[in-house]
C-alpha cells in the first residue's frame, strides 16, 4: 500500500507542490476503495513512515 | 611507332583459338625483337574467317583469315609485320566484299578498335552523340530518336522514341534505363558482338537515354551464357566512370547517370521484358501482364526505358549525325539498318549490317554464299525460334517489319537460320512446340499446358494417327496460343508451327515415322 | 437459412475519386479509375469466366479464360488485367471468345483427374463451374498425355487443418499470391517452370515451411488442391452464420459454414470491416475447443475445494450460490463479495455482471480481466485526449507513412492486422519498432524496420521522453496543431520538462541501452511523417509506469500533430476479443458504462432511476485489492465469469492464498480451469458459437456474435447471470441480449445510437454512435479532442523497483505466440498444440553459455516470487540479459514467477519486468509437482 501510494506520488512529483498534492489526493479518492483509504489513513495517523512526502500530505487531505 | 597486330577477343574468335594465336604472335614478336604489339579487338563479324588477324600497315589493315597457331611462324617469315603475302592473307580487310557491301552504322567501330580503350573509342567518333545530347533539351533528344524512325531491334519493332516519350512524360522520383542483353534467340549474336567489341557505344547510348528521360540508373541484363560480355561490360563501365562519363557528374554537367551489370540465370523467358524486370528485381522470371507498361511502371514499379542492346547502341550515331541521316537508310516504316546475323547451314556465317529492304535472297546468297553443304536450300527461319519457316519461294521478301508481318513472319532480332533439303519440317514444328514447352515460364495456361499438348499432337501426326483430326486440333491449339497467350513465347510459337504446315505440307503426310528424340536428350540447345 | 455465397469481383476494389462510365455487353456501368474490366463487368451484372482471378489479390492474367473483346482494339485482352477506360465498349461473349475459352478449359481438364463426384470440393469447385460455363464437352487431347494425376505426388497432410493435393492443382497461383499479398508471409512459391510448374511451400512440407496456417491459401484455392480437412471429412456446409471471432482484439468477422448444428468450417467474411476476408490460424481453424470433451455441461457444487465436484441442476446451483453470497454478506458485510467479468464474453454479458454486482450485491466490487492488460490505456488516453480508447480504425493504417510499433508483436498476437500493416509497409511506409525482442516485424519477408530500438525492459518512459526531447529541441514540433488543439499552459509545462537535458537520448541511454543517435533518427522519422501512427500493446501497459507510457505516446502524437485524421493516431492493440467492450461496459469498480465515475451524481442517478435501486458512490475493489482483502479476511465471496485469474494474473502464490481464504468462489467457464481448482461452485458457460451478442474490437467496432448452435449446457451466460441476480433478490427480465443493448444505449451517451438492428444493417458500427454520429466514428478527435483541448502530461521516468541483482541477474519479459492464445483454455484444446505444445524460455546464446545451458535443456526460472521449470531455446531474438516466455500453458506457471508490482495508476501488473535467475534443472519445480497434485485432486467429479 505504501509502495502504491509512493508510486502515485512519484508521478505527480513533476508538478508544482499544490497541484501535485491535489493530484495524489484525487487519484486515491477516485480509485481506492474505502478499506484501502482507511488503512492508509490509519498508517499515516501512526506516523506514515516510508511514505513519500506528497503521499503523506495527500492522505492527510483525504476526507 | 610500333606496329599493331589485331587478334580479336570476341567469343566467336576465342572459340576458334584466338588466344592461342595471340600468344603465338607475341612469342614471335619477342623472339624476333620486333617493334610490334598485339591488340585484342572485337570481331569484324566474318566468322568463317576467325581468328581474323589484322596488321596495321601504311596502306591499311591487312587481314589473315582462319589463322591457326601452327601458321604463325610462317606468317612472320613472310613478313607479316608489313602485311606480307601469305595463303591466309585476304588483302585489305576493309576491301573485303563482305564488309565493303555493308552499311555499318551501329557496328561502325566493332572489330576496329580496342574495346576497352576509351581513347580509341573517342578517336573513332565516340561520345560525340552524348556531347550533342548534353546540349539539347530532354524533349529534343527524344524527338531526335523519334524522328530517326528507330524501332526496337529486340524483335518487337516498337518505335524507340515513343517509349522514351512515355517515360519522359511520366513523373516519378526515380526512373531507370534497362538494357535487354538476354540474347537467347537461335542464330543471334549481334548484342554479344557489340558488348564484347564496342562496349562504350552501349554505355553512351544508355547514358543518352538516361539524360533524355531523367533516369539516373541503368542496368544491363546479360544472359549468363555470355561471360566474356559480362566481363567486358563491367570493365568498360569502370573505365567510363573513371573518365567522368558515368557517375554523379556526367561530363561535368552535374547530371547523374550510372550503370550496373546483372546476370541472368539461364531462362529464355527472361528475354521477354516483363520477365526480365521480375528477374532483375530478384524474383522468379515470370511474365507480368501489360498494362501497366514498363514505361509507366517498370523496374521496382518505376518508369523504365527497356531497350535491346542494338537499339541503345544505335542511339549515339543518331544523336551524332542527326535523325535524318539515320532515317535516310531503309524502306517503308523500317528505317535505318538491320544487323542481320547469318547462321545455320550457311557458307559464310556472320554479321551483316545493311539498310532495311535487302531481300532474304541477297542476304543469304550475296553475303552468305548459300548453304554450307552445297545442297539446295529448302527453308529459312528468320527472327529466332519463334520466327516462321519460309520456303525458297519467299526468298525475295525484303527484310522489312511490315512485309514480314503480312506473311505471318518475324524480322525479329535479324537472325537468319538456313536449312538445306535434308530438313524435315514436321520435326522442326515439333521442335518449335517443344522449345515453347521447355522455355515456358508456366504462368499462362495456353503456353504451360498447350505447348506440351502441342508436342503430343504433332507426335501423333508424325505417327499418322488420325492425322486430319489432329491437324485440326493443332490448328485450334495454335489459334489459342496466338490469341490467348500472355506473352510472345506462346503467342508466336504458332508461327514456326503453322508456317511449317502451310509451306511444307508434304512433311506432314509422310508415312508414319518413329517418335522424334526429345530435345532434352539431344545435344544441349544447339542454337546457343 | 442458406449458404452465403459472397460475390467475387475478380479483382480488388479501387477507390480513386475519379469515376467514369463504360459499356459491358451494352450495359452502362460507372466505376472508379483503375477498375478492371472484369470487376466492371460484375458491377454491371455480367460474370466473365475466370479461374486465376479472385478479388482478394491483384490481377495476374494467367488462366486466359476471362478474355474479352474491346471495340476498336485488336486482339482479345484479359479482362482482369485490362483497366476500364471512359467510353469503352466491351463484349464478353462472341463465337471467337467461346472457342478460346473452351480451348483453355480443354487444356486444364487434360491435366486434371476426373473424379468430381468423389472430390471434396464437389459442389464448390470453380474448375468444375467453369467447365460447365464454357460448355466443355470433349477433351480432344485425351487423358493419356503428360499429366500430374496418374502417378500423383503424395497429399501433404502435415498441417493439422488443411491438406494439399498437388494432383488437383491448376497452377493458378492464387494460393501463392494470397500468401504474399493478403498474409504477407511469402511461404509459397511456384517451383519449376512450364508444364512442371507446381505450388510448393518452399520445397518442404507445409508444417515445416514458413507457413503460418492463416488459411488464406485454402480460401483462395479454386479447386480441392488446398482444402480444409474438416470439409474432406464432413462435406460442404448447407447454411452459414455470420459472426465475430472470439480470439484477439482484431475482431474478425467470420462466416461459420454449418451442417445443422455442426460447424464444417469457419471462413473469414469479406465484408468484415476489421479483417476484409482475412484470418489467422486461431480464428480460422482453432474452434474445435467448443466441442472438446473437457467441456463441462452440468453445474457443479462442493462445500470444500478438497471435495469432489457434485453435479447439480441449474436451479440448485443458483440457489446454493445466492444462499452462500447472502450468508456471507450477512456475516461479513455488504462489501465482502464481488465479481469479475471477462473480456472474452459479450458486451451484454459483461454489462449484466457489473449490473448484478452494483444492483444485486449492492457494492462496486466489480472488475474485469482488462485490469491486467489494458487498464492503463483507458487511464492514459482519458487523461490526455478525453476518451479511453484508441483513436483509429484499422483501415487508417493504409494512409500511414511512418508506423511506430511499441511493445507489441502484431504478427503473433494480432496477425490479421499485422498482415494489413505489412501490406502498407511493403508499399513503402517506414517502420520504427520499440521492443526488447527482435520481433518478426523487425525483419521478415519484404518488411524491414528502419529503426529497431531494442530497449531494456522497463525503460519505455525513458525512451519516450528521449524521443519527445528530440522533437522539442530540434524544432520538430507541430506548433500550429498544438496552438490550435491543445491546452497551452499544460503544453508549456511539458515542453520545459522534456527539453531538460536529463531527458535527452544521450542521458537516457544509461536506462534504455539504445544508442542516442538511433533514438534521434527515429524521433526525426516519426516527427517528419507526414502521417505517423503509433500502435502499441501490452509491452506498454504491463509496467509499473504503464499509464505514464500511454500518456507519453499521447504527448508525442499531439506534439507532432499526429491525431485527428486518417493515417495517424495512438492505437492500442487489444489482447482479447472484447477488452474494449468490457471496459466500455462499466466493469471497472470506479465507473459506470462509458467511463463515468460512480461519484458523478447525475450519472449515478440516471442508473438508479433506470435500475430502481440506490447505488454506491464509492469506488469498489480491483482484482488485486479483492485478493488482498481476502487474505486480510474481509472479502469472502467472488463470482468469476470467464477469467482464469490463477493462471493469468501475477504472483500465483498470493492469488491462491486469496482464493483459498474465501468461503464461496464461483467460476463460470467452459472448462475446469486453474481457478476452478479453488472454486465451490462451477457454472458451465457457453462458447461464442452458442450465444447472441456483440464484441467491441480494438477499433471500438461493435460486431455481432450470432448463435450458430444452441448452448450446449442449456443456458446463455447472460441467462446464468440473470438467474443469479434474481436469486439474489434483484429482478432481471430480459428475453434477448438485444434488450440488454437497448438498456446500455439508453444509459450511455456514446452508445445512444447502437441497436442490434443497426449493427445487422451496417455489418458493424464504431462508437461513439449517437445522434451526432449515427453510423459511428471510425476516427476520433477530428477537429477537437473529446475533452476539448488536448492535455500534455508530465511523464517523469521512474525506474521500476523490480531490479536485477546478483541473485536475480536477468530480466524476464512475457508475451504471446501466434498459435496459442492467452491461458490456452481454447487453443490448447485444439490441434494448435502441434506448433506450440509447451511454453519455452528464450535466452540469448551468451546467457545460456554462461550457465551451461544447451538448446532444449530443462531449466529453472526463479524470481523472488517463485520458481518453475521449462525448456530453453537459444534465440537470437533476445538481447543478452533478457529472457522471454509465454504463459499459455498452466503447467508452466509463468505467473508463479511474476511479482506483485503493478502500474501506479491502475494496478495493471508489471508482467513485462521480473528479475530472475535461470539455471539448468533436472526435474520439475516444487510448485509444478504441487500443481499436478492439486489439479488431480480438485478436478474430480463425483460419479452421480
Amino acid at each position: 500500500m505504501v509502495h502504491m501510494a509512493n508510486q502515485i506520488a512519484l508521478f505527480f512529483a513533476g508538478y508544482p507542490h499544490d497541484e501535485a498534492v491535489a493530484g495524489v489526493t484525487k487519484h486515491i479518492k477516485d480509485f481506492w476503495e474505502r478499506r484501502m483509504r482507511d488503512q492508509i489513513k490509519q498508517y499515516v495517523a501512526e506516523g506514515g513512515g516510508g511514505l513519500h512526502e506528497l503521499a503523506l500530505e495527500a492522505v492527510k487531505r483525504l476526507t | 611507332m610500333s606496329t599493331r597486330i589485331y587478334v580479336p577477343c570476341d567469343a566467336a574468335a576465342l572459340a576458334m583459338g584466338a588466344d592461342v594465336v595471340a600468344r603465338a604472335i607475341e612469342t614471335q614478336i619477342a623472339a624476333r625483337r620486333l617493334d610490334a604489339e598485339v591488340v585484342r579487338n572485337g570481331s569484324r563479324g566474318m566468322f568463317w574467317l576467325e581468328p581474323l588477324v589484322e596488321v596495321d600497315t601504311p596502306k591499311g589493315r591487312v587481314g589473315y583469315g582462319r589463322v591457326i597457331p601452327e601458321a604463325v611462324e610462317g606468317m612472320f617469315d613472310r613478313n607479316l609485320i608489313e602485311g606480307g603475302a601469305h595463303p591466309l592473307c585476304i588483302g585489305l580487310t576493309e576491301e573485303h566484299p563482305y564488309l565493303k557491301k555493308q552499311e555499318r552504322l551501329t557496328f561502325a567501330r566493332c572489330g576496329i578498335t580496342d574495346p576497352l580503350s576509351i581513347d580509341d573509342y573517342k578517336a573513332h567518333n565516340g561520345y560525340r552523340g552524348l556531347q550533342r545530347a548534353l546540349n539539347m533539351s530532354a524533349s529534343g533528344i527524344v524527338d531526335e530518336v523519334l524522328n530517326s524512325g528507330l524501332r526496337g531491334r529486340g524483335g518487337a519493332g516498337f518505335p524507340t522514341g515513343i517509349k522514351w516519350r512515355t517515360v519522359l512524360n511520366t513523373a516519378a522520383d526515380q526512373k531507370y534505363i534497362v538494357c535487354n542483353a538476354d540474347e537467347g534467340d537461335s542464330g543471334t549474336y549481334a548484342d554479344r558482338m557489340i558488348m564484347e567489341g564496342d562496349p562504350f557505344v552501349l554505355i553512351e547510348g544508355m547514358t543518352i537515354a538516361g539524360i533524355a528521360v531523367g533516369a539516373t540508373m541503368g542496368y544491363i541484363y546479360i544472359r549468363s551464357e555470355y561471360p566474356h560480355a559480362v566481363r567486358t561490360m563491367r570493365r568498360a563501365i569502370e573505365i567510363a566512370r573513371a573518365n567522368g562519363y558515368l557517375g554523379t557528374n556526367v561530363c561535368g554537367t552535374g547530371k547523374s547517370f550510372d550503370l550496373d551489370v546483372r546476370m541472368g540465370a539461364g531462362a529464355y523467358i527472361c528475354g521477354e521484358e516483363t520477365s526480365l524486370l521480375e528477374s532483375l528485381e530478384g524474383k522468379r522470371g515470370q511474365i507480368r501482364p501489360k498494362p501497366p507498361l514498363p514505361a509507366i511502371q517498370g523496374l521496382f514499379g518505376k518508369p523504365t526505358v527497356m531497350n535491346n542492346v542494338i537499339s541503345l547502341a544505335t542511339v549515339p550515331i543518331i544523336l551524332d549525325k542527326g535523325a535524318e541521316f539515320y532515317r535516310d537508310f531503309g524502306m517503308g516504316r523500317s528505317r535505318g539498318t538491320l544487323t542481320i546475323q547469318l547462321a545455320g547451314n550457311i557458307k559464310y556465317g556472320g554479321l551483316v549490317e545493311k539498310a532495311f529492304g535487302i531481300t532474304l535472297r541477297e542476304a543469304i546468297y550475296d553475303f552468305g554464299g548459300g548453304t554450307a553443304t552445297g545442297r539446295p536450300l529448302r527453308a529459312v527461319q528468320v527472327g529466332g525460334p519463334l520466327g516462321a519457316y519460309f520456303p525458297e519461294s519467299l526468298l525475295d521478301t525484303p527484310l522489312d517489319y511490315e512485309k514480314f508481318a503480312e506473311l505471318k513472319g518475324l524480322v525479329g532480332h535479324g537472325g537468319i537460320v538456313v536449312f538445306d533439303d535434308t530438313v524435315d519440317l514436321a520435326k522442326q514444328a515439333r521442335f518449335a512446340m517443344e522449345f515453347c514447352a521447355i522455355e515456358s515460364c508456366g504462368k499462362c495456361t495456353p503456353c504451360r499446358v498447350g505447348s506440351t499438348r502441342g508436342v503430343e499432337v504433332i507426335d501423333r501426326i508424325i505417327a499418322n494417327e488420325d492425322r486430319t483430326k489432329n491437324l485440326e486440333l493443332l490448328d485450334d491449339l495454335c489459334e489459342l496460343l496466338l490469341d490467348g497467350s500472355l506473352c510472345a513465347l506462346g503467342g508466336l510459337t504458332p508461327y514456326p508451327v503453322l508456317s511449317a504446315v502451310r509451306y511444307f505440307p508434304e512433311d506432314f503426310s509422310k508415312p508414319a515415322s518413329l517418335p522424334v528424340a526429345s530435345l532434352s536428350a539431344q545435344e544441349k540447345q544447339p542454337w546457343h | 437459412m442458406a449458404l452465403i455465397q459472397e460475390v467475387d469481383y475478380g479483382t480488388p476494389a479501387r477507390t480513386a475519386g475519379q469515376t467514369f462510365t463504360l459499356e459491358i455487353d451494352g450495359k452502362p456501368v460507372t466505376v472508379p479509375a483503375g477498375t478492371s474490366l472484369m470487376r466492371a463487368a460484375v458491377e454491371a451484372g455480367v460474370q466473365v469466366p475466370k479461374l486465376c482471378a479472385t478479388d482478394s489479390v491483384e490481377a495476374f492474367g494467367s488462366c486466359r479464360l476471362c478474355l474479352v473483346e474491346v471495340e476498336g482494339r485488336r486482339g482479345t485482352p484479359a479482362s482482369c488485367t485490362t483497366l476500364a477506360e471512359p467510353g469503352m465498349k466491351v463484349r464478353t461473349q462472341s463465337p471467337k471468345l467461346a472457342k478460346l475459352r473452351r480451348g483453355v478449359m480443354e487444356l486444364y481438364i487434360s491435366d486434371h483427374p476426373l473424379d468430381c463426384l468423389t472430390c471434396a470440393a464437389n459442389g464448390n469447385c470453380e474448375l468444375q463451374d467453369m467447365a460447365g460455363v464454357v460448355g466443355l464437352r470433349e477433351v480432344r487431347y485425351g487423358m493419356d498425355g503428360a499429366n500430374h494425376f496418374k502417378t500423383p505426388e503424395k497429399i501433404d497432410g502435415s498441417n493439422p487443418y488443411f491438406q494439399f493435393e498437388p494432383a488437383k492443382c491448376i497452377v493458378c497461383s492464387r494460393c501463392v499470391r494470397a500468401c504474399e499479398e493478403v498474409q504477407g508471409t511469402f511461404a509459397l512459391t511456384i517451383e519449376g517452370r512450364g508444364f512442371a510448374s507446381k505450388v510448393s511451400p518452399g520445397g518442404t512440407q507445409f508444417l515445416e515451411s514458413e507457413c503460418v496456417s492463416c488459411g488464406a491459401c485454402v480460401q483462395a484455392c479454386p479447386t480441392a488442391t488446398l482444402i480444409e480437412k474438416s470439409v474432406v471429412e464432413k462435406g460442404q456446409g448447407e447454411h452459414s452464420v455470420i459472426t465475430t471471432c472470439a480470439y484477439c482484439g482484431v475482431g474478425c468477422t467470420f462466416k461459420a459454414e454449418m451442417q445443422g448444428n455442426e460447424v464444417v468450417r469457419m471462413l473469414p467474411y469479406k465484408d468484415g470491416k476489421a479483417n476484409h476476408g482475412h484470418s489467422c490460424v486461431k480464428g480460422r481453424f482453432a474452434w474445435g475447443y467448443a466441442t472438446h470433451k473437457d467441456r463441462i455441461l452440468n453445474p457443479m457444487i462442493r462445500s470444500k475445494i478438497t471435495d469432489p465436484w457434485k453435479e447439480v441442476s441449474w436451479d440448485e446451483a443458483i440457489d446454493y450460490t445466492a444462499g452462500e453470497f447472502k450468508r456471507i454478506q450477512a456475516k461479513y458485510g455488504r462489501e465482502s463479495i464481488g465479481g469479475i467479468s471477462s473480456s472474452r464474453c459479450t458486451n451484454e454479458e459483461t454489462y449484466l455482471v457489473q449490473k448484478m454486482i452494483r444492483a444485486a450485491f449492492g457494492n462496486n466490487n466489480t472488475d474485469t480481466c482488462a485490469r491486467v492488460c489494458h487498464s492503463p490505456t483507458g487511464y492514459g488516453l482519458k487523461n490526455t485526449f478525453g476518451t479511453s480508447a484508441g483513436t483509429q480504425d484499422f483501415d487508417s493504417v493504409e494512409q500511414a507513412d511512418v508506423i511506430m510499433v511499441i511493445g507489441a508483436n502484431p504478427t503473433d498476437a494480432h496477425p490479421v492486422f499485422a498482415s494489413h500493416m505489412k501490406a502498407r509497409l511493403r508499399q513503402g511506409a517506414k517502420l520504427i519498432v520499440i521492443d526488447p525482442r527482435r520481433i518478426d516485424l523487425v525483419r521478415s519477408a519484404h518488411v524491414q524496420a528502419d529503426y529497431h530500438l531494442a530497449l531494456q525492459p522497463g525503460s519505455n518512459v525513458a525512451m519516450a521522453n528521449a524521443l519527445a526531447h528530440v522533437i522539442v529541441t530540434e524544432g520538430l514540433l507541430n506548433e500550429e496543431f498544438v496552438k490550435e488543439r491543445c491546452d497551452l499552459v499544460e503544453f508549456e509545462k511539458w515542453r520545459k520538462f522534456v527539453a531538460e537535458e536529463r531527458n535527452s537520448p544521450e542521458a537516457m541511454e544509461q536506462f534504455t541501452g539504445v544508442p542516442a543517435a538511433e533514438v534521434r533518427g527515429a524521433a526525426r522519422l516519426y516527427a517528419k511523417g507526414p502521417n505517423s501512427a503509433i500502435y502499441y500493446g501490452l509491452g506498454v501497459t504491463e509496467h509499473s509506469q504503464g499509464s505514464t507510457m500511454v500518456m507519453c505516446m499521447a504527448n508525442l502524437a499531439m506534439a507532432t500533430g499526429n491525431i485527428g485524421r486518417r493515417g495517424v493516431g495512438v492505437n492500442p492493440l487489444r489482447g482479447q476479443n472484447n477488452v474494449q467492450g468490457s471496459c466500455d461496459m462499466g466493469s471497472f469498480p470506479h465507473e459506470f458504462t462509458g467511463y463515468r465515475h460512480v461519484s458523478d451524481k447525475a450519472v449515478r442517478e440516471s442508473f438508479e432511476q433506470d435500475w430502481g435501486v440506490p447505488l454506491s458512490d464509492e469506488p469498489g475493489l480491483r482484482i488485486k485489492n479483492m485478493i488482498d482483502a481476502a487474505v486480510d479476511g474481509t472479502f469472502k465471496g467472488i463470482y468469476i465469469q470467464g477469467e482464469d485469474i490463477i493462471q493469468s494474473d501475477p504472483n500465483t502464490k498470493h492469488m491462491t492464498a486469496g482464493l483459498s481464504a474465501m468461503e464461496c468462489v464461483v467460476v463460470q467457464d467452459l472448462f475446469l480451469n486453474e481457478t476452478a481448482s479453488y472454486a465451490h461452485v462451477f457454472l458451465p458457460g457457453s462458447s461464442f458459437l452458442e450465444k447472441d451478442g456483440t464484441f467491441t474490437n480494438a477499433e471500438r467496432r461493435l460486431g455481432r456474435v450470432r448463435k450458430a448452435i444452441p448452448p450446449m449446457q442449456g443456458l446463455g451466460d447472460w441467462e446464468i447471470t440473470m438467474k443469479l441476480s434474481n436469486a439474489m433478490g434483484y429482478p432481471m427480465n430480459y428475453s434477448h441480449p438485444s434488450e440488454i443493448m437497448d438498456e446500455i444505449a439508453r444509459l450511455t451517451p456514446t452508445f445512444a445510437g447502437v441497436t442490434f438492428d443497426k449493427i445487422d444493417r451496417l455489418g458493424s458500427v464504431t462508437w461513439p454512435c449517437n445522434d451526432k454520429a449515427p453510423e459511428g466514428t471510425p476516427i476520433m478527435h477530428i477537429g477537437q479532442f473529446v475533452r476539448g483541448k488536448g492535455r500534455f502530461l508530465i511523464t517523469e521516468f521512474v525506474p521500476t523497483d523490480e531490479r536485477t541483482s546478483r541473485k536475480f541477474p536477468l530480466i524476464l519479459t512475457t508475451g504471446r505466440i501466434l498459435t496459442q492464445y492467452n491461458v490456452g483454455a481454447q487453443t490448447a484444446r485444439t490441434e494448435n498444440n502441434v506448433w506450440h505444445p509447451e511454453d519455452i524460455l528464450e535466452i540469448h546464446a551468451h546467457d545460456a553459455e554462461e550457465r551451461g545451458i544447451k538448446e532444449g535443456d530443462r531449466v529453472s526460472l526463479t524470481s523472488r516470487a517463485g520458481e518453475t521449470t521449462l525448456h530453453a531455446h537459444i534465440s537470437e531474438r533476445m538481447q543478452p540479459g533478457v529472457v522471454y516466455t509465454t504463459f499459455h500453458h498452466g503447467f508452466t506457471g509463468a505467473n508463479v514467477v511474476t511479482t506483485e508490482f503493478s502500474d501506479w495508476a491502475t494496478d495493471c501488473p508489471e508482467y513485462k519486468v521480473t528479475a530472475v535467475q535461470v539455471a539448468p534443472a533436472r526435474r520439475i519445480s516444487e510448485w509444478q509437482e504441487q500443481y499436478l497434485e492439486t489439479r488431480k485432486q480438485t478436478t474430480q467429479v463425483q460419479n452421480a
